[in-house]
């Protein structure tokens, strides 16, 4: 197995190459000048060519790209147009907040999700059925930020529960743990509806299968057929949902980012194309696109230990 | 005697161990929420953004100052300068500094080399975003500790006005800097009544109070100005009481909604940022005098003043804003009248109307208001055809000439000439070395804008700018609409220590008068 994980990481290096080539070109050909946004609108035409020139972006776009690749390929990624930081660096704050927040918002939706898809499936057409699948309708209607909003105003204004801003200090574990809380639950919410409802569709085909027959038949305790024999073979879907989920939970986690005042690399990258920060959008592309490899892998590592037949190969 | 001596004791000792052990006074922490997701820059030579502004105006001195609470040129007093004194022809300027003013964070006493590195940084553009603001200046030199020399080649609009507590004039702390680095971006220091303490990247900017601030220590002892981009959460922080001073939003719903509250009081103040649709005149068929007449009489600015609510927006009196030093009060701006504009344009050959093209931002406040001016248009059988750009890209278009209308939202400092020059004086034509905010492309009133800088009587000066903007109005090198005036909301706990008119910072001045209950 770990020539299979270092053989998909090798493969993945050309794909970030290229994904740094596309935004390196795509970004810049945008309209919309770096220097004009930090020196603003009262700034002279000498102090505008000034930093450009300092920022390298009065060199012709063949030589940008080479400068650029070459630092990248030293294992640099350069620092801010804006704030002069090191790229890598910005993102070194905000990552640990993105991925506790990707990780406690997939245990919730999984946790709780995969279950009452199960029940859903069992009882169906009971009420449990119509009761959740009408909230998990819900779920992936509301939009982020107003299930965000709602989440403030019932535990921070009603309820007195968390403080509106919640500042995750560094160092204070407790702290950090407080201000996961609502942003988890907004992000768990939603993805409850969608692994409860791919659990539910998946189960139900996975039931009328003729084994899980064979196994009632044969006088196979109901709890075990359910989650013993079925579920394993239902999970396969499940695994695929919450593996492409985890890609875009980390991107578009943004809007609860901004709604609840938290770091994260959403928020980096929206700041960094409004402010058009070239490197540091750069730097943040390759890391996405680095994440989403890793989200691959690990789905299909997940597929090898639910399923035996694919571990074999 | 002797009894009531040994009474009289016994009694001022037990209220000096009673005055010991009372608590010492909490402390006073001013939380403000800011429409911002992270910090750009504190070093007010660089910074442009509102956010940064606001909070800049807490911890710097200029030379001199505009009175708190105000921005009127004519209000200017002194403030890190005792005194100053001109010669005749006013190019020589010799400025006393206050003695004992110490610099935050440490740096040590100001003195006139600080003055000097300052403004020279300032007038560099390579460091600076207001270099041009220092163009007329020949030299800086200091003459003693205490004291400063500029000479001037030629007079600029307003020394004084350059020289105060506003973007280049902050004077900032050379040792700091030359220590900082790359650094003094997030950690700047000056004089000024607050000091940094501790950045928290997207979270909040913390300030102290300045014991040593020469006008007396501040009573309030900590600021923290957080980062709240989002402006449901902004609210719902002021709410739960987390913030007791908020950046609002000028939007009258807002206004409304904040004022009905009997615990916060709204502030609205100046400046008013003018709103005017800039012409380009030298494009077809804006070229024909008529056309842009015809535009003039069409739209309906107290129509788009009760569409802004009339707490946030008022109506503009000129093509430069209401209050300035030299703005005509009573400008002779085209009134509303849709038949004259049709009349116009029937003449103008185009009686079955026309199209324009124009770029504009998609930033909600202005779009909005550019809708109700298509719709106006529409009604007089313009076809005025918006394409909408993000605000970024907006900017860098319209400042290549690529837009024929041009809406823009502007405050300057107050005096006419700036805004003058920077729209509408031919040297500031879009697309040229020199070039500014002159998208209009007109140059009818140069002889009266330079004229007016050179004048040395104010009353003749005033006649010259008034002239100027009667011949860019007739001429409609742009169509004025409103003035969005600024908007913060405060607990009735917060007390500025003045009355707030104006502030060229853009937020309310948090100074050593100012308390917290």
């Amino acid at each position: 197995m770990l020539t299979y994980v270092v053989k998909r990481l090798l493969v993945a290096v050309p794909t970030l190459l290229a994904v740094l080539t596309v935004v390196f070109f795509f970004v810049r050909i945008a309209p919309g000048d770096p220097a004009f946004i930090i020196l603003g609108d009262q700034a002279s035409p000498q102090a505008l060519a000034a930093l450009r020139h300092e920022l390298g972006l009065d060199q012709p776009m063949i030589a940008q790209y080479a400068d650029f690749m070459t630092m990248v390929l030293s294992g640099d990624l350069g620092s801010s147009l804006v704030t002069h930081q090191s790229v890598w660096g910005e993102v070194a704050k905000v990552l640990p907040y993105t991925i506790e927040l990707t990780i406690a918002a997939l245990a919730i939706g999984t946790v709780l999700g995969l279950p009452l898809g199960v029940v859903a499936a069992r009882r169906r057409n009971e009420t449990i059925d119509y009761v959740a699948r009408f909230l998990s309708l819900l779920g992936l209607s509301f939009p982020a930020f107003v299930s965000a909003i709602l989440l403030l105003l019932a535990f921070a204004i009603e309820l007195r529960w968390f403080p509106v801003i919640s500042e995750a200090r560094a160092n204070d574990p407790m702290s950090r743990l407080s201000a996961l809380v609502l942003p988890a639950l907004n992000l768990g919410l939603i993805m409850v509806a969608y692994v409860m409802r791919v659990a539910r569709s998946s189960m139900l085909g996975v039931l009328g299968e003729d084994y899980i027959r064979t196994a009632r038949s044969k006088g196979v305790p109901a709890r075990m057929v359910i989650w013993r024999h079925a579920l394993r073979n239902a999970l396969i879907p499940v695994v695929t949902v919450v593996g492409l989920y985890l890609g875009v939970l980390i991107g578009n986690s943004v809007l609860t980012e901004i709604v609840f005042n938290r770091p994260g690399l959403g928020k980096l990258i929206v700041n960094s194309l409004n402010q058009r920060d070239y490197t540091t959008l750069e730097g943040l592309m390759v890391i996405y696109a680095f994440f989403i490899v890793i989200a691959n892998l690990l789905t299909d590592l997940a597929y090898g230990l639910v399923d035996p037949r694919v571990k074999r190969q | 005697m002797k009894r009531i001596g040994l009474m009289a004791a016994c009694v001022w000792t037990g209220a000096a161990l009673l005055a010991a052990s009372a608590p010492a006074r909490a402390e006073k922490v001013l939380n403000v929420g800011m429409a911002a997701a992270d910090l750009g820059s504190l070093d007010p030579h660089r910074t442009a953004t509102t956010p940064d502004k606001a909070i800049i105006g807490w911890m710097f001195n200029g030379l001199v100052r505009f009175k708190p609470g105000t921005m009127n040129p004519e209000s200017i007093e002194p403030d890190l300068a005792e005194s100053w004194d001109a010669t005749e022809d006013q190019l020589n300027w010799t400025f006393h500094l206050r003695k004992g003013v110490q610099c935050n964070n440490g740096y040590g006493e100001l003195t006139s080399d600080d003055v000097v590195f300052s403004l020279k940084r300032a007038s560099d553009p390579k460091v600076s975003s207001f270099s041009s603001d220092f163009a007329d200046v020949a030299s800086i030199e200091a003459s003693d500790p205490y004291t400063v020399q500029i000479k001037l080649k030629q007079r600029p609009p307003s020394l004084l006005g350059i020289l105060t507590n506003y973007q280049g004039g902050n004077i900032v702390c050379k040792k700091a800097v030359e220590k900082l680095g790359d650094d003094f971006r997030a950690k700047a220091v000056g004089t000024g009544p607050f000091a940094f303490s501790e950045y928290t990247p997207n979270q909040s900017v913390v300030l102290v109070a300045n014991k040593n601030y020469f006008r007396g220590a501040p009573k309030i002892d900590k600021i923290v100005y957080r980062y709240i981009p989002s402006d449901a959460t902004r609210d719902l922080a002021y709410t739960s009481g987390e913030i007791d001073l908020i950046y609002g939003r000028q939007d009258q719903t807002w206004a409304e909604r904040m004022k009905s509250d009997p615990h916060t009081i709204v502030d609205v103040f100046g400046p008013g940022e003018l709103s005017n649709i800039n012409l380009n005149i030298t494009k077809k068929p804006l070229d024909d005098i008529r056309v842009r007449k015809a535009i003039a009489y069409a739209v309906n600015r107290a129509e788009l003043v009760k569409f802004k609510g009339e707490l946030t927006a008022r109506a503009a009196v000129s093509i430069i804003p209401h209050d300035y030093l030299g703005t005509d009060e009573q400008a002779p701006l085209y009134p509303y009248d849709p038949e004259k504009a049709k009349a116009l344009l029937a003449e103008a050959g185009f009686a079955n109307g026309l199209t324009i093209e124009s770029i504009q931002t998609s930033l909600p406040p202005m779009l909005n208001t550019m809708q109700i001016v298509q719709a106006e248009l529409k009604k007089v059988g313009i076809n005025l055809q918006l394409n909408v750009v993000d605000h970024p890209t907006f900017h860098a278009q319209i400042r290549k000439d690529l837009s024929a209308v041009v809406m823009y939202s502007a405050a300057r400092l107050p005096v006419a000439d700036i805004y003058l020059t920077q729209f509408f004086h031919s040297r500031s034509i879009v697309g040229t070395p020199t070039a500014v905010t002159n998208f209009s492309h007109c140059d009818m009133a140069d002889k009266e804008i330079d004229a007016a800088r050179l004048a040395t009587d104010p009353a003749k000066q005033k006649e010259l700018w008034k002239k100027a903007q009667e011949i860019l109005i007739e001429q409609v090198c742009a169509v004025p609409l409103y003035e969005q005036l600024q908007v913060w909301a405060r607990r009735d706990t917060l007390d500025y220590g003045y009355k707030l008119y104006a502030s060229l910072t853009l937020g309310p001045i948090i100074n050593e008068q100012s308390t917290l209950k």
